[in-house]
């Protein structure tokens, strides 16, 4: 049964993650009048894309290999994670460092095949969204850390269900502001896309990527963004379950939904931010992080 | 003493015997010939009066009497005053001094005749190759008459631009030739230290289009507007009333007054759309497409009006010499005054929505600054200007059309970035809505729309016109010719010179506001509304409707609607 539901984790964010991204173009869409493309366009670019001829503009083995190792790190994290509030086979043996450790690894994958490119625009994306990975991430291992400050135990479960153990209290409050804030960065939206930034470095990491290997790319950018938007519900909304794990799978599902629904609306209404001012942001919001935890530890 | 004494009694009492005549043909105009030596001391003289240098003519005149004729001209914006400066040197040794280092915004004039006539500037800071291809061969000047319309010298490999040497330290990151954010292939080598910016080479010019060289030899005088309607695909009525306006200057013609009304109709109606068109690119620069796609939704509007008035969206075909060709009737009148009205609250939501988001302020606010001295400096017109405190605008200060008749404001701000020009474009927008409906409430119902134009104009006649374009003022420049077009065609767009002063506002700035920092002098893109459709087999035409087109392009790849 734990065996099953490792593959029903890895299913689910395969089978949605496109669907939740076709969700936020049609929200996006709606807020600039517009009607927007069809909710399943994701599944078709993807397709597309991974339907077309590999090339290796770069002529190294890095850039070769950056899009698959970013795509298995993404799909080990989603393997691991406790879906369905239930812990799997996978996720039972492993702690809440091996997530933080995961998904470095799918944003080194991506800095790994901008440098690879050799490319001026890729180099300027690299090194924004290394400033990016080096000051957000910090806040998601400190959303895990508080878990398991609180509840004594840095297992994966103990980690990300301490709201739903323990209940709220000031430091999850604070952890679920810093939290909120910065999930339009983990997922690279609005005001945060700077790495990206197609008007200034044409997509940054990625200008050089085409067909499979950028598929493969937006893919794992798709799921992403689910995890990050999953991880939110499962750690912050703990009322949302049921006590059945089908009945969990889908309220949690719901609350993805709605998390989804809520980046693209601030996404929309958002300018871009240049990365000097970003990064001031995103010093707070460690702090905060920091404070958080902090909190936990003197047991408020 | 008025404007032209006191500039006469200055130019003889610094040049003496170099200046050889004035003329006078208006109260705004001032032509005045001077020996080629003084040139830069009668520019420095007018510039040191607090005149605005705008742009340089050159012109062949050697089969004439063997010279090449060379015009700076200059506005003195409160005194309403234009003044050209006339020199000629012999075309065997055409050397003028170069004026660049007393006004910078001179530099690509200068340039432009170095390539185009064969002149040469002594003291120029950077001769470098302007408008021609890297591969033209030296030594042909096309502007020269001896020199076919139609050339096309065989193509050269292994020629490329050297960009100026990067300054140590940096990176260069090449924006162009093409780059999401330009609209047009130029091509900006752009310096970055980290990201910040420490200096730009610009090379444009990559599809000059030879417009001067064609209607100066091809075409007649009432074929030039629509050709002139597309140098540009915003601003083409800008052009066609500038040049229409610079030959009837030269030739001493007036128009009617119910076509002036309706050449001013026309001009705001381009400046409307052109401001709404910016407010949504400036909003996609920035990474804020929401603004873009609404402010483009307004200007919806716009389009329809104006394609009620003309038959078209763009690229209207109203404007000829004496006049134009439509009539605005008392119909359509009344069903502008109804949109004018819907649009006004339309654009009224979303200023309110711009102009009071704290995060566009993050991303306009102090970026791209230039000092008011700077840009008076560098001559920069337009918003761009008017964000830098500079009260510059040819419908006031030069006026022409029936602008006279108008009372509007010309919105200014201080705050000389980005946010400014974003401040002042919004407000012109409902000042040109305001001047939209006074020029319809009095638009004068008897009076011809197309004035009798002579059968020949007088030639040799010199005529310079202005008009304030969306983005600042355009300058046409002509000398009547012998053939029934015109001798020499001079335009220049507003983007000439403010482009040139790019550089200088980008030094220090991110590199992540580049594109928005180009992006306030506004760069242009045409649209286009029907498309015809021709069976090839029935030849039967179906020309698809707006409803139409919209449901085909939404319609999934072969699949159903």
């Amino acid at each position: 049964m734990s065996i099953a539901a490792v593959f029903v984790n890895v299913l689910l964010f395969l089978l949605l993650a496109p669907l939740f991204e076709g969700v936020m173009r049609r929200v996006t869409a709606r807020v600039q009048s517009r009607q927007g493309p069809p909710i399943v366009q994701p599944y078709y670019d993807l397709l597309k894309l991974l339907g077309k001829d590999r090339i290796n503009s770069a002529r190294n083995w890095a850039f070769k290999l950056a899009p698959p190792a970013a795509f298995a790190s993404i799909l080990a994290v989603v393997a691991l994670a406790p879906f369905g509030s239930k812990l799997n086979a996978l996720g039972a043996r492993v702690d809440a460092i091996t997530i933080v450790y995961l998904l470095t690894l799918g944003g080194v994958s991506v800095l790994l095949g901008a440098l690879a490119s050799r490319n001026t625009f890729a180099a300027i994306g690299a090194s924004r969204e290394m400033v990016t990975m080096v000051m957000v991430e910090p806040v998601l291992a400190m959303t895990l850390i508080l878990g398991a400050v609180r509840t004594g135990s840095l297992g994966l479960g103990q980690a990300v269900f301490s709201t739903a153990s323990l209940g709220y209290s000031l430091a999850t409050a604070v952890m679920l502001a810093a939290y909120l804030l910065a999930l339009q960065a983990f997922v690279a939206k609005q005001p945060f896309d700077i790495a990206e930034a197609e008007i200034e470095v044409l997509e940054g990491p990625f200008i050089e990527y085409s067909g499979p290997d950028y598929g493969l790319f937006r893919y794992y950018m798709m799921m992403k963004q689910m995890f990050y938007a999953w991880l939110f519900v499962a750690v912050f909304l703990p009322f949302l379950r049921t006590g059945s794990y089908a009945g969990d799978i889908l309220t949690q599902l719901a609350g993805t939904f709605v998390v989804f629904v809520l980046i693209a609306l601030v996404g929309s209404t958002n300018p871009r931010l240049r990365i000097d001012q970003a990064v001031k942001i995103y010093a707070v919001l460690i702090l905060v992080a920091l404070g958080a935890v902090g909190l936990a530890v003197a047991g408020v | 003493m008025d404007a032209i004494a006191r500039i006469e009694s200055e130019l003889r009492r610094r040049l003496g015997a170099d200046v050889k005549g004035f003329e006078s043909p208006t109260p705004a105009r001032l032509f005045v010939d001077i020996d080629r030596r003084a040139v830069r001391g009668a520019a420095k003289a007018l510039v040191d009066l607090g005149a605005r240098y705008m742009v340089g003519i050159g012109y062949d005149e050697i089969a004439r009497n063997g010279t090449l004729g060379l015009v700076h001209t200059f506005a003195f914006d409160a005194d309403h005053l234009a003044v050209a400066l006339r020199a000629s040197a012999p075309a065997a040794e055409p050397v003028f001094e170069s004026i660049t280092p007393d006004i910078p915004s001179a530099g690509w004039t200068e340039r432009e005749y170095q390539d185009l006539l064969g002149m040469t500037f002594t003291g120029h800071p950077k001769p470098k190759r302007l408008v021609l291809a890297d591969d033209w061969p030296a030594g042909i000047h096309p502007l020269r008459k001896d020199v076919p319309y139609n050339l096309v010298p065989p193509a050269a490999e292994d020629v490329a631009y050297q960009l100026d040497q990067a300054p140590p330290g940096t990176t260069t990151i090449p924006v162009g030739p093409f780059h999401v954010s330009l609209h047009e292939p130029e091509h900006f080598a752009v310096y970055v230290d980290g990201e910040t910016i420490k200096g730009c080479d610009y090379r444009g010019f990559m599809t000059h289009r030879g417009i001067e060289k064609l209607c100066q030899t091809q075409v007649s005088y009432n074929e030039v507007p629509f050709v002139a309607e597309r140098i540009c695909g915003i601003c083409g009525s800008v052009h066609a009333v500038c040049y229409a306006q610079a030959v009837e200057a030269a030739a001493g013609l007036r128009i009617s007054r119910r076509a002036e009304y309706i050449r001013t109709i026309l001009l705001e109606i381009e400046r409307l759309h052109s401001h709404l068109l910016w407010l949504g690119i400036a909003g996609h620069l920035i990474g804020f497409d929401t603004v873009f796609m609404q402010a483009w939704r307004v200007r919806e509007k716009v389009m329809w009006l104006a394609e009620r008035i003309t038959g078209n969206r763009k690229t209207y075909g109203m404007v000829l010499i004496g006049g134009v060709r439509r009539d605005i009737t008392p119909e359509i009148r009344a069903e502008l005054e109804g949109l004018l009205t819907a649009l006004e609250k339309e654009v009224l939501v979303l200023k309110n929505a711009v102009i009071g988001d704290t995060a566009i302020h993050r991303r306009t606010k102090g970026v791209g600054y230039l000092s008011k001295e700077e840009t008076a400096r560098w001559s920069l017109i337009g918003p761009v200007a008017r964000a830098r405190g500079l009260s510059l605008d040819a419908r006031k200060d030069h006026p022409y059309a029936a602008y006279d008749d108008m009372v509007f404001d010309v919105p200014v701000v201080d705050s000389g970035d980005v946010w400014g020009t974003l401040v002042v474009r919004v407000l012109e927008i409902f000042e040109s809505i305001a001047i939209l409906r006074q020029a319809l409430a009095r638009m004068p119902a008897d009076g011809p729309l197309l004035t009798e134009v002579p059968e020949a104009l007088p030639a040799l006649r010199h005529g310079l016109s202005m008009v304030e374009a969306p983005r600042g003022e355009s300058v046409h420049y002509v000398i009547t010719g012998e053939e029934n077009r015109p001798e020499r065609w001079r335009v220049r767009a507003p983007t000439y010179a403010n482009l040139q002063a790019v550089p200088q506002m980008l030094l220090n700035n991110q590199f992540a506001d580049f594109p928005i920092i180009l992006g306030q002098i506004d760069p242009c893109f045409s649209c286009t509304d029907r498309v015809a459709v021709i069976d090839a087999r029935s030849g039967r035409r179906h020309v698809i409707g707006r409803a139409e087109l919209e449901g085909l392009s939404r319609r999934p790849a072969g699949g159903r609607s």
